[in-house]
């Protein structure tokens, strides 16, 4: 029976946002939250292999109670057991906090029900760090598959995974033993309109909420704000690059607008920095 | 849950609105076990109106609606219309009397977030929302008597003996079931859009002459709002917004190519309303139909089964800008049909006409009803909507001018006037046939 883990996080729909011009933090009020949207894309993978292989997903998140619509949605595509860890003590975590606590429940959890995969979104689109994935599997001594776009093949008798993971120039495709931790792009799924009697089943479920103390005990001194040497020094919003010069090709006819537009990127240097000096 | 097991609830409610929701409540309060679908993401994501909602249907689902902190923005405690001429302004409103009690008889408020709160009341009493789904088709019998509904979902139908169908506007299901055979009309059809603009709160008090957030006002704007075009504004004064926007008839808009930002935009910098929405942030901008065409326009409301409530059954009184009211009483008077028939356990034809019964006995169908010739009326009439409102304003403003001239001749300028748009008999007619339209003769 195939096991997947998939780590999720709600997070403010971006898409929306504003940024209070005076402080520079994110105006949260009135802004919907939503499962990151990578995390939502890895699950939908994590369900496919699932159906086709037959076993469970479990997911988990960490957050405040407000967290649990997040969970219940990932029911809602297909999950069966969703863990949040919610605990006051848990509030500031950064990467490293949060990589340490989602690293004690997946063993936990793999101990309990041994994991084949364990799935990430490849970054959040909050903090866009894509530090926690790695940062996990770190902790669990656990091969990592960063930027998995496909998941071509699970063997769970030859306890192996094929990946194809994508590079800036190639994709590459990695075999790597089981269990295999995995940070995902969007494409490696597409997130599929849930059947209702999932949809029902994840109105009515309630998720199994673990605190500080249990089911496992955290070390207070690598949780919460305490386990977080981040200092956000300060946040603002970069400025607007200014707009190039425009080239009028019919005023000017294209052959003199085409040689006025390839001079002025060999003298700003773009045209020797795209060519590599070719 | 098993993929081959059937979802099985007492009754479906189809869309958490105003009506399905007060249907839901009252169900569900009866211990009946109440699937309540809504294909928005959340209640009121879908939903959009002026406007003012009334206490009165409230109160009849909701007796203890006060302590259960309803998101209203302010008491409507001026209402009434404003006639805009060209460049002016004339103020019918009224306020005190019936306008001063507390609770209100009615209060502005924003639907998003009113209808999430109607939902959330009738889910205390124990109704299940099933947010995200479309309810696209019945589950009928071989004799056509309706036992449950198809989604836009996989595995996606929904097993009950009763289906109540608050589907909103654009009645697809009532067409689906046969209760009525044609495509709404866009001569029936209102599109109302608005603006939703921010302002501090005292601000709006000043502007308004309003004491303080605790007073508001809600008033239809006739005259020149909307191009010379049938089509009547509104205004209404939230906590720190005001909802400003026009209702302009779906056939008109097509017919003159208007889009319906351009007149809005017109509308909000005619001189009288421009300084009231001043410095203003937009916050929203929407707009949704309005099923206008009244008795007419009604489906047939019942079959072995289902029943349809609001708009869907077209139950809105344009002219004293109800519908919201209407929408949630006929829901409770289709709860009330579904419970008797689950407690007889006959949910045939028959049954279901107790709801129409229902209906008869109250104000939605005997007001319908009366009105049923006011949406050809306004069709025929514009002027009442343009021509009337401009003269009246007009002619007031001339009656409060000192011209140096005398009065015999300013009163035969401002009867001219009137004439030049209208003879006599004529507007004696139009004054009858509006008379007419009102009681229903």
């Amino acid at each position: 029976m195939f096991h997947a883990l998939v780590a999720i996080k709600q997070v403010p729909d971006t898409t929306n946002i504003r940024i209070d011009p005076e402080t520079g933090n994110l105006v949260r009020e009135g802004v919907p939250a939503i499962m990151n949207p990578y995390d939502a894309h890895a699950l939908a993978e994590a369900v496919h292999w699932k159906r086709k292989l037959g076993g469970k997903v479990t997911v988990v998140s960490m957050g405040p109670p407000s967290f649990i619509v997040t969970i219940r949605e990932a029911i809602e595509l297909g999950a069966d057991r969703g863990i949040l860890i919610s605990d006051r003590k848990f509030a500031g975590a950064d990467t490293l906090a949060t990589s340490y606590v989602l690293a004690a429940v997946i063993a936990e959890v793999h101990a309990e029900d041994p994991l084949d995969l364990i799935f990430f979104g490849k970054q959040a689109i909050d903090g866009d760090t894509a530090q926690v994935g790695p940062g996990v599997a770190v902790r669990l001594d656990m091969p990592i598959v960063t930027y998995a776009v496909k998941v071509r093949d699970i063997d769970l008798q030859g306890r192996t995974v094929v990946v194809e993971r994508k590079t800036e120039r190639w994709t590459e495709v990695v075999e790597t033993p089981l269990p295999t931790l995995l940070t995902c792009e969007k494409e490696i799924a597409e997130i599929p309109f849930a059947p209702l009697p999932d949809l029902i089943r994840s109105l009515r479920y309630d998720p199994e909420i673990w605190s500080r103390e249990e089911p496992i005990e955290f070390d207070s001194g690598q949780i919460g704000v305490r386990g977080s040497p981040t200092i956000v020094y300060k946040m603002g919003t970069p400025p607007l690059p200014e707009a190039g010069e425009k080239v009028n090709a019919r005023e000017l006819g294209v052959g003199t607008a085409v040689s006025h537009a390839l001079d002025l990127a060999q003298r700003s240097g773009i045209l020797s920095a795209v060519l590599g000096g070719e | 849950m098993n993929q081959h097991e059937r979802i099985e609830f007492d009754v479906v409610v189809v869309g958490a609105g105003l009506a399905g929701s007060a249907a839901a409540m009252v169900m569900a309060r009866e211990g009946l076990n109440v699937a309540l679908v809504e294909r928005g993401q959340k209640p009121g994501g879908k939903n959009y109106f002026g406007g003012a909602i009334y206490t009165h249907a409230i109160e009849e689902v909701l007796p203890d609606f006060m302590e259960r902190n309803p998101p209203f923005e302010r008491p409507v405690t001026e209402a009434g219309f404003w006639f805009l001429s060209q460049d002016g302004l004339m103020r019918a409103t009224v306020q005190g009397g019936n306008l001063d009690r507390s609770p209100a008889d009615a209060y502005t408020t924003l639907r998003a977030s009113f209808d999430l709160w109607w939902a959330e009341q009738a889910q205390k009493e124990g109704a299940f929302l099933i947010p995200k789904t479309t309810v696209v088709d019945f589950i009928r019998e071989a004799d056509g008597q309706v036992i449950g509904v198809v989604t836009d979902r996989p595995q996606g139908e929904i097993y009950a003996p009763v289906v109540i169908i608050c589907e909103g506007v654009n009645n697809l299901l009532a067409q689906k079931l046969g209760l009525i055979d044609r495509d709404l009309e866009p001569a029936h059809l209102a599109l109302a859009f608005k603006q939703v603009i921010s302002l501090s709160s005292e601000t709006i008090n000043t502007r308004f002459g309003l004491p303080d957030s605790e007073h508001g006002l809600a008033v239809s704007v006739l005259g020149d709002v909307s191009l010379g075009l049938p089509g009547m504004g509104f205004v209404y004064t939230n906590k720190t917004t005001l909802s400003v926007g026009l209702g302009v008839m779906l056939d008109t808009l097509a017919e003159y190519k208007l889009k319906p930002y351009e007149v809005l935009q017109r509308y909000l910098a005619h001189p009288a309303i421009a300084p009231l929405v001043a410095g203003g942030q937009l916050l929203e901008y929407g707009g949704h139909l309005i099923p206008e065409g009244g008795y007419r326009d009604m489906p047939r409301l019942f079959t072995g089964g289902a029943m349809v409530a609001g708009d869907a059954a077209a139950m809105v009184n344009a002219l004293h800008w109800e519908g919201t009211n209407m929408a949630i009483i006929a829901g409770k008077r289709a709860a009330e049909t579904a419970l008797e028939a689950h407690s007889r356990g006959d949910f045939s034809e028959r049954v279901m006409s107790r709801y129409e019964d229902r209906l008869k006995d109250g104000f939605i169908l005997q007001d319908l009803k009366q009105y049923r010739n006011f949406a050809r009326f306004l069709e025929t009439h514009p002027e009442f909507m343009g021509t009337y409102p401009v003269f009246l304003n007009d002619a007031l403003g001339n009656f409060f001018s000192a011209y140096g001239k005398p009065k015999r001749r300013l009163f035969r300028e401002i009867l001219g006037a009137l004439t030049n748009r209208r003879s006599l008999p004529q507007a004696a007619g139009d004054i009858i046939s509006m008379g007419r339209a009102v009681m229903g003769w």
